[in-house]
């Protein structure tokens, strides 16, 4: 179904161009479309036949060039882009740069290359190799001057009118490059026939960039620097900034104008671009700290261990990414969805071990509780180092994580915007679980009142454990993500753990919101700092920022207040 | 005045320990300089070194013990002041190269050269004399823990948050000396020294002599912590540890008292990282290491905090058996050191020796107790000394009344 | 009475924390040499009026003098401290890791500076105060004890012992008898009384025997400000006293 589906789009494709440039009129053109369009379907039906026809027509024009002299080439070569096969490409290349020879014996063209004494010859449609051929056997197609530039034009309009819209796109955007005043009518054909709106916009940019080049009069060129400044990038700006230095009068003004505008535009759009890498930095901040909010921030529990919650959430999608590789491949795209789940049992369930084995001893006692955390984090470290090997493991991005696609003048990667829309979802999932459920009401209350809740009938020590089995299965969750952009390493907990506690304490110690907005915040604070500083100059300064936070507002930027906090 | 000050630091048990300290100063580099190398007592220059690095580290757990034994601040950032007087040493060590350099350049470091660097940065200069390191090998320790203790005291931020700002302080400067551009040799670090003083680093005897200067520097830092927790300001640091606004109550200024000891501390850290780099060859930013300053916090409990001979027990032992360990069983080392952190915290919380002198403490009570029984109830001669015990007491009836009953009672 | 005669001047108090007014208008005045009681139910802010007068909370308006000329808004706890006013908390709070003595000694009026505690040596002076403040207590046996031992009654003495050695102009006693046996109350009471012959003292209590047994001034506060000040019997009449204490 697939390939039927491209053939049906290579040809309406191909066909329409050709048509359209029969006529050269704007005139009727949607009524033409129309009925070009109802043509192409029924003709899609007889597709395959359709194209062997063509095939063997092509081959018959290209084999026409061994006959005639310079002005019947140029007929020739018309003829040749007028069936807007892309196949033409190759033969009028060579013919260009005079590698098209004919064999003297049957009249047969091909591509040919001097090797020694011989030539190697390659069949100039399907582009293999057809043998060798002595000196004597053939003869090279002659071109002069003029006939060179009717071919490059021939090719502009051959590649300008490929079926695939990418190939379309790129021969625009080369030309937008090369400026090549040559390929203005070319680029008039192919924009009048353009269907796709987002390379039509590319061949008026390259007509634009050509013309401002070329020696057209001015309205043209004021038209020219209209779609440059709408077109807003940096390769519109130096096209303008160059022109100031040589345009005159209106022109001049126009260039300066646009140029200025431009300018601004791009100004904003790196704005947003860094505030998009802040966030981006920031989700992940928040990722990290989020288990810790509730370690931490609600049950004040100092965990050191975060850190190896996190990392255990990545081994936890590495172990189910070998499986899937190893039994089930096709799975792969979900291995992420599979790993989730199972990260935040994983890292639940460790937490849980953790707390009923040592933290509940130390309640009450916060600095030895930070010793003991420190020492267990050391043990899951070395646990892990043992099992898979001080190495980086490879984790891979399904398809969905991968790439990147343009907003404006900003590029946004698809992992970094998953990890994004997944911050921001496992905070909301977070809170409802905390402000909605009766397990969020128990916790709550435990850690409000404790002893208070207890005589209520609530089981505390169950609570305690539960609470803090969330708060390292929210960490394992997050190392699912964190994998997509991280090393997967022993020590891969120990790089975040810094960084938590900096956004819990800076956000306020028990205030979820407080967590996202200081993570936010903190992520985009240094990611402006990044251009002027540094990247590590940069969180020098944050970290620094933050101490002397502490010292303002020793209780983070949403405190608690009044006789709550004495107690 | 200044006497009494320092009379109060002796007493037997610290005559005991000093006693066993000045042994091992003389002893230690007797056997390996005039002992013969084929006697089973001569201790090999290796042994020298690695002793005089324990007793480096001994220094640092004492100055991390005074402030977190004595005054409740655990600081999780001390290798920074360890690392910094280490630096000041380097620096000054760096500067004695000369033009024995790879590059021989008489004036510019070797890093400094590659980097194409044309002058000695400012903050270089000065450090071709001893005297000017020494200086700074206390003063730039001690000025960056008075600054940031003023502010960190003064706005009142104490317990876990404070730890957690000393943390981000060493991890902020791990960052900044990594950077080239700081002039401190980034990721290498300062290494290759030459000499100290005109002696080679790499002779037996300046070995020797490094190992005796370490050991030197523990005594006189250990009276001066004993003669501080033995003083009036000794019993306030513990009365800020255990009730700190009941103190300001009294009338005490916390954050100046706090101030004190910090950078007391800080300077005595300083002084062991002075003394650690020449024995160890290098110092790198890998020094600033937050995990290096919570190791030093295990140092202390596994010895007893606010015990001055169980920090200094504590560095020894502990790294006795890291060296151990990372010989014998390297992957077991992490294991070891982690679950010393939980065994300690949740089975021994006063340390070795706050276990110990607490049943010795018990004994003694219990005969006070029954001297008082009998109705001799004379006033001492001399006020009792402070406790020093951690602050979780055990509750328990008073021994007095019950005088049969030896429950535990709270360290000396 | 005018601010300059006063040992204590609050005029128009008011603390709030997220909202809710712990103190509220809160004009109080006492004189030199003075005890006064203060009762008033639970939340009425006798603690949060304890807090502004010795510095823990900044008023958010009002004006606090010590001395008539003292403005104690500026200064913080240690310096308050050393002006001369004491406080005892609710629930005791002693040096547990310190004994009998060394508590007493560290409140001992003397000076209060690191460097002057680094040098101090103990004068005979100072050990007869302390050695009276101990038969005062009646702890003189347990004075090699640690705080942390003594029971709940001896704490609380303990920690008027502490007031005491302060030498305070003002104490601040925040409930003396809570916890404390009936004999232990009466002579609680006793002791204060003693202590009133020379310094202010403000008593907040609950135990309304206790506060009958001192025979002072006594002012009600509630929901931050002053509701009724007069004698026990005269306060224990007014009607709207009656309706927010006893709840009616």
């Amino acid at each position: 179904m697939r390939s039927g589906e491209t053939f049906d789009d290579k040809f309406i494709q191909v066909r329409l161009p050709t048509l359209t440039r029969l006529f050269k009129a704007g005139g009727p053109m949607s009524l033409l479309k129309s009925i070009l369009v109802f043509f192409c379907l029924f003709a899609g039906l007889t597709g395959q036949a359709f194209a062997q026809a063509d095939a063997e027509s092509l081959r018959n024009l290209v084999n026409e060039l061994a006959k005639g002299k310079y002005a019947e080439t140029e007929q020739q070569i018309e003829a040749l882009v007028a069936t807007g096969n892309p196949a033409a490409a190759p033969v009028l290349k060579a013919l260009g740069v005079g590698n098209l020879y004919f064999r003297k014996s049957d009249n047969a063209v091909f591509i040919a290359r001097k090797s020694g004494k011989t030539f190697v010859l390659t069949d100039p449609l399907t582009l293999e190799p057809t043998g060798e051929a002595g000196k004597r056997e053939i003869k090279k197609i002659k071109v002069n001057n003029k006939l060179r530039r009717v071919v490059r034009a021939a090719l502009g309009s051959l590649t300008l009118q490929a079926p695939d819209p990418e190939v379309r796109r790129s021969a625009a955007s080369a030309i937008f490059k090369a400026k090549d005043p040559d390929s203005i009518p070319a680029l008039n054909v192919a924009i009048a026939a353009e269907t796709d709106d987002g390379v039509l916009k590319v061949m008026e940019q390259a007509r634009a960039a050509a013309v401002l080049n070329s020696d057209l009069d001015a309205s043209d060129k004021l038209a020219a620097v209209a779609t440059l400044s709408e077109m807003g990038n940096r390769d519109a700006l130096s096209l303008l900034i160059g022109l100031q230095s040589t345009a005159e009068g209106d022109l001049r003004d126009a260039a300066v104008s646009a140029a200025a505008k431009i300018e601004k535009s791009i100004a904003a759009w790196d704005t947003a671009q860094n505030v998009w890498y802040g966030l981006s930095l920031g989700s992940v901040l928040l990722l990290a700290a989020i288990g810790l909010a509730i370690t931490f921030g609600v049950m004040g529990v100092i965990n050191m261990a975060h850190g190896e919650m996190v990392m255990i959430g990545a081994y936890t999608t590495f172990v189910v990414q070998e499986l899937i590789r190893t039994s089930a491949p096709g799975l792969f795209e979900y291995s992420l969805l599979i790993a989730l789940p199972l990260a935040f049992l994983t890292s639940g369930v460790i937490g849980i071990g953790i707390e009923r084995g040592v933290i509940r001893w130390l309640y009450g006692r916060p600095l030895e509780t930070l010793l003991a955390t420190w020492g267990i984090s050391l043990i899951l470290q070395q646990a892990v180092r043992s099992l898979f090997g001080p190495t980086n493991r490879e984790v891979g991005n399904p398809d969905w994580m991968s790439g990147a696609f343009e907003l404006g003048q900003m590029t946004i990667t698809y992992n970094r915007m998953w990890i994004i829309v997944f911050a921001l979802v496992v905070f909301a999932a977070l809170m409802l679980v905390l402000k909605k459920t009766p397990f969020g009401l128990y916790t709550r209350a435990v850690t409000q009142n404790r002893r208070m809740a207890a005589s209520m009938g609530i089981r505390t020590p169950w609570i305690d454990a539960l609470t803090f089995g969330l708060g390292s299965g929210i960490a394992g969750v997050a190392g699912v993500a964190l994998s997509q952009i991280d090393n997967v390493s022993p020590n891969l907990g120990q790089g975040y753990i810094i960084d938590s506690f900096m956004v819990v304490v800076f956000g306020g110690v028990g205030n979820l919101w407080g967590t996202l907005v200081g993570a936010m915040t903190l992520g985009v604070v240094n990611k402006f700092l990044e251009p002027y500083a540094g990247a590590v100059l940069g969180k020098i300064f944050v970290l620094v920022f933050i101490i002397l936070f502490i010292q303002k507002r020793p209780r983070g930027l949403f405190a608690l207040k009044g006789r709550a906090v004495e107690a | 005045m200044m006497s009494s000050f320092l009379f109060r630091a002796m007493d037997a048990r610290a005559g005991i320990f000093l006693a066993i300290l000045g042994a091992a100063i003389i002893l230690v580099p007797a056997s390996n300089l005039l002992v013969p190398e084929n006697s089973p007592f001569h201790v090999p220059t290796y042994a020298v070194t690695l002793m005089g690095k324990y007793l480096t580290y001994a220094l640092l757990a004492l100055a991390v013990d005074l402030v977190w034994g004595y005054c409740g601040i655990l600081s999780l950032g001390h290798a920074a002041f360890f690392a910094l007087g280490g630096y000041a040493m380097g620096m000054y060590l760096m500067r004695q190269i000369g033009t024995r350099g790879v590059y021989g350049d008489p004036i510019l470091p070797d890093f400094m050269v590659f980097l194409n660097w044309q002058d000695l940065p400012w903050y270089w200069s000065g450090f071709d004399m001893f005297w000017f390191a020494a200086v700074m090998i206390l003063l730039v320790p001690g000025a960056l823990a008075f600054i940031f203790g003023w502010f960190a005291f003064r706005s009142r931020v104490t317990g876990v948050y404070l730890s957690i700002i000393t943390q981000a302080l060493t991890y902020a400067l791990l960052l900044a000396f990594f950077r080239n551009d700081m002039g401190f040799g980034g990721n290498n670090g300062l290494t290759d020294f030459k000499d100290i003083l005109g002696f080679d680093i790499q002779a037996d005897t300046t070995r020797a002599g490094l190992f005796a200067a370490s050991g030197l520097a523990l005594v006189v830092c250990f009276l001066i912590c004993r003669a501080v927790t033995r003083s009036k300001l000794g019993k306030v640091l513990v009365a800020v540890r255990d009730a700190e606004s009941r103190t300001r109550f009294l009338g005490y200024r916390v954050e100046h008292y706090k101030l004190f000891v910090w950078t007391l501390s800080a300077m005595m850290a300083g002084i062991a990282g002075a003394l650690y780099v020449p024995q160890v060859g290098i110092i790198n930013p890998g020094e600033f290491a937050p995990a290096n300053s919570i190791e030093v916090v295990i140092w202390v409990a596994v010895g007893g905090r606010g015990t001055l001979v169980g920090a200094v027990l504590g560095a020894v032992l502990v790294n006795f058996a890291k060296t151990w360990f990372t010989a014998a069983l390297p992957d077991i080392w992490l294991f070891a050191l982690g679950g010393l952190f939980v065994v300690v915290t949740l089975f021994l919380p006063k340390g070795i020796v706050g276990t110990i002198s607490g049943g010795w403490t018990a004994l003694r009570q219990r005969k006070i107790s029954s001297d008082y029984e009998k109705g001799s109830d004379e006033p001492p001669s001399t006020p009792p000394q402070s406790p020093s015990a951690p602050a979780n007491i055990i509750h328990c009836e008073p021994v007095a009344r019950f005088p049969g009953t030896t429950k535990p009672q709270p360290a000396e | 009475m005018a601010r300059a005669s006063s040992l204590l001047y609050l005029d128009g108090v008011s603390v709030s924390f997220d909202g809710f007014k712990a103190l509220n208008e809160l004009s109080l005045t006492i004189a030199p040499g003075e005890m006064r009681a203060i009762i008033g139910p639970n939340g009425a802010g006798k603690t949060t009026m304890m807090d502004v007068i010795t510095g823990k909370t900044r008023p958010d308006s009002g004006d606090v003098y010590f001395d008539g000329a003292v403005d104690l808004t500026g200064e913080d706890e240690a310096s308050i401290a050393e002006l001369g006013i004491g406080r005892k908390f609710q629930k005791p709070t002693v040096f547990e890791s310190h004994t009998v003595w060394d508590n007493l000694e560290l409140a001992l009026k003397a000076p209060r500076e690191p460097f002057a505690t680094l040098f101090h040596v103990i004068a005979n002076g100072e050990k007869k105060r302390i050695e009276s403040l101990l038969d005062l207590i009646r702890l003189g046996n347990k004075r090699h004890e640690l705080a942390a031992n003594l029971s709940h009654g001896q704490k609380q003495w303990l920690e008027i012992g502490m007031l005491l050695a302060q030498d305070p102009k003002l104490l601040l006693v925040d409930e003396p008898a809570a916890g404390m046996t009936d004999a232990e109350t009466a002579e609680t009471a006793d002791l204060l009384k003693d202590i009133a012959k020379d310094h202010s003292v403000v008593v907040v209590e609950h135990d309304m025997a206790f506060v009958r047994s001192l025979g002072v001034k006594v002012t009600v506060l509630h929901e931050g400000s002053v509701l009724a000040e007069g004698s026990l019997d005269h306060v224990s009449a007014d009607e709207r006293v009656v309706e927010v204490y006893l709840g009616r």
